[in-house]
């Protein structure tokens, strides 16, 4: 095993400059006078700037090569470069965003695997019955809806009306305290520091601010993991040693527990890997309508304005998570699944 | 369990509403912006609204428009305003000696010198970062627009890669023309302008962040440049986040900066209670920035923004929610223009100008430069439809490139109107008949997302299709980036653009829109080049030259009527503006010079 991740991780560099590369790729298609559009954002700016010299003044005007040589070479300085749009360091600036966005996922993975996988479960124990229909048609509802629009939705009802969970990350009074108080930033996860902190106060208004983000993701997940679970469920249902465990007499409860549902989480473990990545990437759209400030909305705010630093930085760092996150699950299958051999 | 589980919810839901009930603060103000953050914090780098709106709270200027009239400056930082009248200013105009109030503290505790406000004004000229406001300072007290122009001016090269290739010695003769224009005498500043510059005086009123006064031996203590006259250089046109005042700021206005959360988009500010007018009645306030309109609307209803940014096209969203104030026709000098790019490149342009020819399937390269094909796009367009239907009324249709707002504009211009018969008179005329004959076919550009702007291409669209079958016009949606690339390269037959003034004064129109180095020209082709070169150039210089107004006005009249009678563009819209607010905010004051959207220090918040 230990072969296994040690090849899978001298790929890493391989895969990382890949996606670089490719990313330069496209780039060599922009003009300098495209790239200068990260300067002046919109036509409003276009005062009485001279084009040309904010086009030397940031070397756009290098071929494509020199400035990936030059990128690569402050690269292995540790140096990510500046990012125009997120007005830091990329690196600041994923570090800063990553933690909101970890502290998302966190929050939302576990109502999203064990909701989904429940509901798989009921659907599958209740085939082609009223329970099944019914939560096949909530989950499939969920899956349908845009997440904007549901997101927006529960805004509406649960800021809006009820006023109960707002949008951001703090509260404004919880935010001038974290910013300018005597606060230690430990992890950057609000509701960690909350606590390390000692202020219940403030660690209660994170969680208030995650509520909404989370009960959308995870309605909107539901029906996929409800889809993979079932299925897979009534695969191993039919299987012969669930006729037999059945025939020797097993209770329902251990059936289901221990000879269907546990050989069927085989494919919801893949799906859920594939899931925590998606949420740890970001989630563009929710972090949009929740204002939840992540790392999904620096990357499209950046690749929007041709921040290409930034775009640049993100990937790099996403195809670092990719690798890690698929060898962590493909671990995992050897763990759960006793025939997988990892050679 | 199930009942522990139920009554934890309720406990905690009862939490939540707890903390909402006591949303309202009324000691601090939150305003949401949407339209993007700051760029820089630094005076002398900040020439975007968003920058400009934090940047009048933290810093003063020497002069303010006294009630948001910009006909009416008054002393702020300075004593006095200068006047030929009062002997601060010489009879020609070129001497400007201005007395620096005393007792005025900086936010750390010093107290404000003229040393201080001359440093203010020779670091950010030296500073001179690309792009940037600093050529407001470099045209009236130097009669050039960059450092680089200085730097020539001392004989060096203007194009230069890095300063350091420039000598050292020339390097210090470029900052002793610079030192040389403002002097310190005593408590007073005196400016020396090379040519008379009537609207200076706007120049370094507030709402122009560039003439923020700042701390020079604060400045020093941070690092930064400390004076001396050979080491400047090392802060030339620094990246704007190398800059010093990036984000940190240390100025005499009535708030200091707490901090700018940049991952968060909010700027913290806290009142100054040593502000020398007295402190202001708020304790402190935020300024944030999201960009999705359901959210700040929400924010809005719910109490925890007191003013929010809405767009034109979403106020009748906002109109009738209780307890939300809504002022609308708030004037602006701004204007927005349909433009003709007089020489448009052919190769790589076809998807815009087809065949490049004039058969019917494309256009030729000096399209535009017939002036009835200019007058006939003029007259074909719908002003009052744009007005009505498409701004909502919210503006007024121009009278020529001036903002009628600003002096000097002659109201009675004779200007454009939708008429589709005079149109098709001037397209009978040009190129001898052959574009009536033949036809033509172009694609017009809107940069995608400005959805008021498209709307204003398929209007003319519409009705210049209307005039004759042979004539097609396609509107094109590019992205700005894209915008940008071809405006460069002059490329785009017809594009409209919006320019919103620096300082109130009809030359700050002027230059850009007729002048042959004014941002515009250059996107219009060596065409209209050539013929502001011929017809303006001169008219523009004289213009600013004169102090005496009425020479003035029959200067800018005369240009005015040069813009119209030869269409070189189609102003369309001088557009209003609102605000959108919490009626428990009091003492909301205007002023179309000002970038921030509410003058905090004004500010007052009384529940209803």
């Amino acid at each position: 095993m230990i072969t296994y991740i040690a090849r899978r991780l001298l790929f890493l560099p391989v895969v990382l400059i890949g996606v670089t590369l490719m990313i330069f790729v496209a780039m060599s298609f922009l003009s300098p006078y495209q790239l200068v559009s990260t300067y002046i954002k919109s036509p409003e700016e276009l005062k009485n700037q001279s084009l040309d010299d904010l086009v030397r003044k940031y070397g756009l005007d290098q071929p494509v090569h020199v400035r990936y040589v030059n990128w690569m070479r402050n690269l292995f300085r540790g140096d990510l470069g500046y990012s125009v749009s997120a007005n830091m360091p990329v690196a600041e600036a994923i570090a800063r965003r990553f933690p909101a966005t970890v502290e998302l996922a966190l929050f939302a993975i576990v109502p999203v695997i064990l909701g989904g996988i429940w509901l798989g479960t009921i659907s599958a124990k209740h085939y082609n019955r009223p329970l099944d229909h019914l939560s096949r048609t909530f989950a499939i509802v969920g899956w349908s809806l845009p997440d904007f629009v549901f997101g927006l939705i529960l805004l509406m009802v649960f800021y809006g009306v009820l006023g109960w969970f707002p949008p951001g990350r703090l509260s404004m009074w919880a935010d001038s305290i974290v910013l300018t108080g005597d606060f230690t930033r430990y992890t950057g996860l609000n509701t960690v520091d909350a606590l390390l902190n000692g202020r219940p106060d403030i660690f209660w208004d994170a969680v208030r601010h995650l509520i909404a983000p989370v009960m959308t993701l995870a309605y909107l997940w539901w029906a996929y993991l409800l889809r993979i679970t079932r299925s897979s469920m009534l695969e191993v249902m039919n299987k012969d040693y669930v006729r037999t465990a059945r025939a020797k007499g097993l209770t329902e409860q251990v059936v289901m527990g221990r000879h269907v549902r546990r050989n069927a989480l085989i494919p919801v473990a893949t799906v859920s890997g594939s899931m925590v990545l998606g949420l740890l990437g970001g989630v563009v759209i929710v972090e949009t309508v929740f204002d939840y400030k992540g790392l999904g909305l620096l990357t499209a705010t950046g690749a929007q304005q041709l921040d290409y630093t930034l775009v640049l930085g993100t990937t790099l760092f996403y195809g670092l998570l990719l690798v890690l996150i698929n060898l962590v699950v493909d671990v995992l299958y050897a763990v759960i699944d006793p025939r997988v051999r990892l050679e | 369990m199930k009942t522990k589980v139920f009554s934890l919810i309720v406990l905690l839901l009862t939490l939540s509403l707890s903390v909402s009930v006591f949303a309202f603060d009324p000691e601090t103000f939150v305003y949401v912006g949407g339209a993007g953050g700051p760029q820089t914090l630094d005076p002398a780098a900040a020439y975007d609204t968003a920058s400009g709106e934090v940047i009048h709270h933290v810093y003063d200027n020497l002069f303010e428009y006294v009630g948001g009239d910009l006909d009416k400056i008054g002393p702020m930082l300075a004593l006095e305003v200068p006047t030929v009248a009062n002997g601060l200013m010489s009879e020609d105009g070129r001497t400007i000696r201005v007395p620096i109030r005393q007792g005025v503290k900086f936010h750390d505790g010093s107290e404000l010198t003229a040393e201080d406000v001359k440093y203010s004004f020779v670091r950010g000229m030296l500073a001179d970062p690309a792009g940037g406001p600093m050529w407001m300072f470099f045209e009236p007290l130097l009669g050039v627009q960059t450092m680089r122009d200085v730097i020539a001016m001392a004989g060096g090269p203007s194009d230069f890669a890095e300063i350091d290739e420039v000598d050292p010695a020339i390097l210090r003769k470029a900052y002793d023309l610079i030192d040389a224009t403002i002097e310190v005498d005593g408590n007073d500043i005196v400016f020396h302008l090379v040519d008379p510059y009537p609207p200076f005086i706007n120049i370094l009123a507030k709402g122009g962040s560039w003439s923020s006064i700042i701390s020079k031996e604060w400045m020093a203590a941070q690092g930064d440049w400390d004076g001396n006259p050979d080491t400047w250089a090392k802060w030339y046109d620094l990246a704007l986040e190398e800059m010093t005042l990036y984000d940190k700021a240390n100025g005499t206005g009535p708030f200091r900066l707490d901090t700018w959360d940049k991952s968060g988009a909010q700027i913290l500010l806290s009142r100054f209670d040593e502000y020398w007018r007295g402190p202001a009645q708020l304790k402190s306030a935020v300024i944030k920035n999201i960009p999705e309109f359901s959210t700040r609307l929400l924010m809005l209803r719910a109490g925890d923004a007191d003013g929010i940014y809405v767009g034109q096209q979403e106020l009748p969203q906002v109109r009738s929610i209780p307890n939300v104030a809504v002022v609308e026709g708030l004037p602006q000098v701004t204007n927005t223009v349909l433009f003709f790019s007089f020489t448009i490149p052919i190769e790589g342009n076809e998807d815009l100008v087809g065949s490049g020819k004039l058969d019917g399937n494309g256009i030729p390269s000096d399209f535009f430069a017939d002036i009835n094909v200019r007058k006939g796009f003029s007259y074909a367009f719908d002003f009052e439809a744009y007005l009505n239907e498409v701004a909502l009324g919210a503006g007024e249709i121009p009278k020529g490139p001036f903002p009628q707002s600003l002096p000097y504009v002659n109201t009675d211009q004779e200007y454009f109107t939708h008429d589709l018969n005079k149109a098709a008179e001037y397209f009978k005329q040009a190129f001898d008949g052959e574009v009536w004959e033949k036809g033509f076919k172009v694609g017009i550009v809107y940069n995608t997302g400005n959805d008021a702007r498209k709307t204003a291409l398929e209007i003319l669209e519409y009705n210049i299709e209307r005039i004759n079958p042979k004539f097609q016009v396609e509107v094109i949606g590019l992205e700005w980036a894209t915008v940008l690339d071809r405006l460069r390269s002059a490329s785009l037959p017809v594009f409209v653009m919006g320019w919103l003034m620096d300082f109130p004064d009809t030359h700050n129109f002027a230059v850009p829109f007729m002048h042959s180095s004014g941002t515009f020209a250059g996107f219009c082709g060596q065409g209209l080049i050539d013929l502001a070169k011929e017809q303006f150039d001169e008219l523009i210089a004289a213009g600013i030259k004169a102090t005496d107004p009425a020479e003035r006005e029959k200067i800018y009249f005369e240009l005015q009527k040069q813009y119209v009678d030869l269409a070189v563009g189609m102003p369309f819209m001088e557009a209003t503006t609102h605000r959108v607010m919490r009626d428990w905010v009091e003492g909301f004051e205007y002023c179309p010079a000002y970038s921030a959207q509410y003058d905090l220090y004004y500010i007052s918040k009384v529940q209803k």
